[in-house]
């Protein structure tokens, strides 16, 4: 369960989020849409506790992230990169991660078996492709088991096979039960995959609710998007 | 051949430590002479000063970490990430494409260095030498032209000193450690100097003898002699780096 | 604890800190023959090399804290692993002096041991240990290596000697006094690292990512 309420963030003069509250909850799948420089990487970045709002609270399971103890075995987290430094190899990097968080070194090797890389483990991480380090990112939030699954663009990079194996990875773990919050801009991707829907645009959240009803009058979640933040469709970015 | 020239200027100029390199190297200098200015005219004064003739030259051995920055950093930028996503890629690869001919982009590279250091060696020389004319005008008098061109001579081949190993090496750490310590009040090439005459060969050693006397050196090299010496190292390390570029990925 | 263990497998399985320990101890093993073939046996001539050496240990603190800033976006993943910044800044500080604390003691013994200056080789491991320290700090701030090691080097190698030429006072408050002058510059060197400590743990705790 991830609750946002009200954050506002300012960074150096500008004011980049204003009073964006949400909420992901178990069991389903989260989509939080938006255009580019909307919002959604600095809100997710307050959400894991790297970047301090002005204002407001961002919860994960009722509690501040830097709060929780352990955090890996309650959040597992995605962000861009593969959070590897260029010269570990992959195992070496799932090793100390895991280690930060007392959990066994033998779940490094099964992470490694459910992304895909195990006959990568030994290649340093500076060498690998985009959707590699997706994926080793992937083997690193998985690490802990956690409850919630946080992820900022998951699709980008991999393949049709990967993109096909998320969906069916993340709409699993809605199934068990998880909190999974994915943001995005691939509508036809996030219309397959979420049953909840944000859309941020310039800082401000404009709707917050079911798919279903978030495409509402509109044919697809693309032309509802479109018309919710006015950015004219085949403009320029 | 201008275009990538001027590429390479625009990139150099471009970059923050580049800039912060070029204000302070060139400050350093003339700073350090107005900071010693009075115990300079005392010792001057009382004549106590171990060779007046070269204040001013002296001081400028300060700003030549600028020199070396710059000489270091027009290499290592290309080896840089340029973002998270893979981090892997690096800026060579979008050089490359614009200037896929390799010997041509060093060549760009070297010519787009030695204007901005020679620039720069050139003011700040300007600079410190008026200074300590207008400061202690009375006892020091003003070093030949000669003198001051061999300075400047010795900052570019500096700059390409630094640039040459960091093209061998590919990042910046090892020359600059190297070059900074190297250019301390005891330097370890004179250290060495110590140990084997051979070591005045070694290029700081030789270069200084370009512009400064100083007696402590056990073997006496003519300016023009150590202008060659300096230059062949530089050459020689400038043709491995350019070797070496030409054959590895990028 | 858990954040210790992680943090110190990091530092072991970073292939430059390694290199850099051996060309240190590569240093000044020749520094060391050079100082003993020129200059007679004792104290100065066993602590010389070290004035050379701790540039060594200077970019071993540098490297250390700056692998968390380079692309890839480590810092993310291990802020994300480990949230409690001050808890996890102690952790890097006291895995880092416990990793650097062997590299000095052979630095050291390298440096003293030739020229019979066996008394001063703890006093000199600390002292390059706290310089690690040191550097790691004033990276931690700066967040880019070669900035960091420029700024650093330039203090040590550059502004120092010529304060200290010019300034005699000032040599007790310099951090690398203690290399050269061994009766003076302790208090220095560590009031320099602390202090440096302190303000990296500040900044780390209240700075976004």
């Amino acid at each position: 369960m991830i609750t946002i309420d009200r954050v506002s963030k300012i960074k150096g003069k500008t004011q980049i989020l204003y009073d964006v509250s949400f909420e992901a909850r178990p069991g389903r799948v989260t989509g939080f849409l938006g255009p580019n420089g909307a919002g959604k990487t600095s809100t997710l970045r307050i959400l894991l506790g790297l970047d301090r709002p002005q204002t407001g609270t961002a919860l994960v399971c009722g509690r501040p992230y830097r709060k929780i103890d352990r955090p890996l075995t309650t959040v597992g987290a995605v962000l861009d990169g593969s959070g590897a430094h260029r010269a570990r190899t992959a195992r070496a990097h799932l090793r100390w991660v895991a280690a930060s968080n007392g959990l066994p070194g033998s779940r490094v090797d099964e992470v490694l078996e459910v992304v895909g890389l195990t006959g990568d483990a030994r290649k340093r991480a500076g060498r690998f492709s985009l959707g590699m380090s997706r994926r080793l990112g992937l083997a690193a939030a998985l690490l802990g088991d956690p409850a919630v699954l946080i992820l900022d663009e998951p699709v980008n990079g991999l393949d049709p096979a990967g993109i096909r194996w998320m969906r069916g990875f993340l709409r699993d773990s809605a199934a068990q039960g998880r909190t999974v919050l994915l943001s995005s801009h691939l509508m036809g991707e996030l219309a397959e995959t979420a049953d909840d829907v944000v859309v941020i645009d310039k800082g401000r959240i404009v709707l917050h609710s079911g798919l279903a009803d978030v495409i509402g009058a509109h044919r697809t979640l693309e032309d509802a998007f479109f018309a919710l933040t006015g950015t004219e469709a085949g403009g320029p970015w | 051949m201008v275009s990538p020239i001027r590429a390479e200027l625009r990139k150099l100029l471009g970059l923050p430590t580049a800039r912060v390199a070029l204000v302070l190297g060139t400050l350093l200098a003339p700073v350090v002479v107005l900071l010693n200015a009075p115990y300079n005219r005392r010792a001057l004064a009382a004549g106590t000063l171990p060779d007046p003739t070269q204040l001013g030259l002296r001081e400028l051995g300060v700003g030549l970490i600028g020199a070396l920055v710059l000489g270091v950093v027009v290499v290592s930028s290309e080896y840089t990430s340029t973002g998270d996503d893979a981090p892997g890629a690096r800026q060579l690869t979008a050089t490359l494409t614009a200037v896929p001919h390799r010997l041509r982009l060093l060549a760009a590279k070297t010519v787009a260095l030695v204007l901005v250091v020679a620039a720069q060696a050139a003011v700040t020389a300007a600079g410190t030498l008026a200074l300590t004319q207008a400061l202690h005008g009375e006892y020091v008098p003003m070093p030949a032209p000669a003198r001051v061109v061999a300075v400047i001579l010795y900052w570019v081949l500096t700059a390409l000193l630094a640039y040459a190993i960091t093209l061998i090496t590919r990042n910046g750490i090892v020359p600059l450690t190297l070059l900074i310590l190297n250019s301390t009040v005891v330097s370890v090439s004179y250290l060495l100097t110590k140990v084997t005459d051979l070591a005045a060969y070694l290029p700081d050693i030789a270069g200084a003898h370009m512009f400064l006397r100083t007696e402590d050196f056990p073997v006496e090299l003519a300016p023009v002699t150590a202008g060659l010496v300096m230059t062949a190292w530089v050459v020689a390390l400038l043709a491995a780096g350019a070797v070496l570029f030409h054959r590895r990925d990028a | 604890m858990n954040t210790a263990r992680a943090e110190l497998r990091k530092l072991l399985t970073l292939p430059s800190l390694r290199w850099t320990a051996l060309l240190t101890w590569a240093g000044t093993a020749l520094l060391a023959y050079a100082y003993g073939v020129t200059q007679p046996r004792g104290d100065a001539t066993a602590l010389a090399p070290l004035g050379y050496a701790q540039a060594g240990f200077l970019v071993l603190g540098v490297l250390a804290a700056a692998a968390e800033h380079q692309a890839g976006g480590q810092i993310r993943t291990t802020l994300i692993a480990m949230p409690r910044r001050l808890l996890l800044q102690a952790a890097k500080d006291l895995t880092l002096a416990a990793v650097t604390l062997p590299v000095a003691a052979v630095t050291a013994a390298i440096s003293t041991l030739p020229a019979g200056g066996g008394t001063w080789t703890p006093a000199a491991t600390a002292y390059l240990t706290l310089t690690t320290l040191l550097a790691a700090a004033v990276t931690g701030v700066v967040r880019h290596a070669l900035p960091a090691l420029v700024l650093l080097l330039s203090l040590y190698f550059i502004a120092g000697p010529l304060l200290r030429a010019r300034f005699g006072a000032f040599s007790a408050y310099l951090p690398d006094t203690a290399a050269l002058d061994q009766s003076r510059g302790a208090a220095a060197t560590i009031t320099w690292t602390v202090t440096a400590l302190a303000l990296a743990a500040l900044t780390f705790n209240r700075r976004d990512a």
